[in-house]
């Protein structure tokens, strides 16, 4: 990622970064919302970058179209998947303050490296449970073509300094532990991120523990 | 001319009374488990907002309602409300008819959680 940011101009190069970097967490976001429900999301971590498009046919099912791109793959390559999807909710469990969700999905894509072009496939599994003060996740992606593999995992506790209301803008501190297989540093991580939204946006930045900058945005509509 | 009076007074009477009915608000309120994510609860509005009766809506997390306000002279079956709330993704616990606007609703829990907040 920050080899092609290198190629453009600087001051667009510092644009798109800001806005980047403005906008960060996929991983966090739900695979289906509601009936009719369009999600926009868009994704930047220190050595990947993703987007997706999402449609939810209704509060059990969605379709997607989105791209992955992870810098330094495997050390030296770079990889760029752009998919389509289909996510399921697998169970839900509404209680009086609180909801627990756990979602599947998977779908196929094409998969570019500095080397070669490949037919991917892709699969992944999210849990959650959320009150109004406090937020835990798990979530495990995983992709794979003919020679390569590439695994995000990553867990999740927020906590809500204030019980947010509807029309009222929420404000959450969320940890991260994250580890990204088969890329360059496969090392797990911690970050700190701070969330923001609201029913129409959403927005979480935050800082890896060796300083590294990420975030996340994402559009309801 | 008496009773030229009496039915001019009866008559008023019934128009201000079949005014008054048509002006009634009926608002249903419907007490929802699950409410607890702004972000993920946009839904409930949408779609409320496409049901041709729906007046006004409103969503509030901590009191774990939505309010639909319906348009005069217009109704939404009980079956109907709960179907909208489930393919939202959230599971309705009660529901009752009020007269209440979503506005003095509003009022109401705003007052409750200001003297709330001070106790």
């Amino acid at each position: 990622m920050k080899q092609w940011l290198l190629g453009l101009p600087s001051g667009a190069a510092c644009l798109l970064t800001l806005i980047m970097l403005s906008i960060s967490a996929p991983v966090s976001a739900r695979p289906v919302t509601y009936t009719g429900g369009q999600v926009l999301v868009a994704d930047v971590h220190p050595d990947s970058m993703a987007w997706r498009y999402g449609y939810s046919g209704s509060f059990r099912w969605s379709a997607s179209v989105g791209g992955l791109y992870v810098d330094d793959f495997q050390g030296q390559e770079t990889l760029d998947i752009n998919y389509i999807r289909g996510a399921r909710l697998l169970k839900r469990w509404n209680w009086p303050k609180a909801q627990a969700n756990v979602f599947v999905w998977g779908g196929v894509g094409h998969a570019r490296t500095a080397s070669k072009s490949d037919i991917s496939g892709h699969a992944g599994f999210q849990a959650d449970f959320e009150t109004r003060r406090i937020y835990t996740s798990v979530v495990s992606e995983h992709y794979e073509g003919p020679s390569w593999r590439y695994r995000t995992d990553t867990v999740a506790l927020g906590f809500a300094p204030y019980e947010h209301d509807f029309d009222k803008t929420a404000l959450w501190l969320v940890v991260k532990g994250m580890r990204a297989t088969h890329s360059k540093d496969d090392d797990p991580k911690s970050a700190l991120m701070l969330r923001l939204f609201n029913p129409k946006w959403w927005l979480e930045v935050g800082v890896h523990d060796n300083g590294d900058l990420l975030g996340n945005v994402m559009f309801n509509f | 001319m008496n009773h030229s009076i009496k039915l001019f007074f009866v008559a008023l009477s019934l128009i201000f009374a079949l005014t008054a009915k048509a002006e009634e608000v009926n608002s249903i309120e419907v007490e929802v488990n699950g409410l607890v994510c702004a972000f993920c609860a946009q839904g409930i509005t949408s779609a409320f907002a496409k049901e041709p009766q729906t007046q006004e809506v409103l969503v509030s997390l901590e009191h774990r309602l939505v309010a639909i306000e319906l348009k005069p002279g217009t109704d939404m079956s009980d079956d109907r409300v709960t179907e909208v709330l489930v393919d939202a993704g959230y599971d309705v616990v009660g529901m009752k008819r009020t007269q209440r606007s979503v506005a003095m609703i509003r009022e109401t829990m705003d007052t409750n959680t200001s003297s709330h907040h001070h106790e």
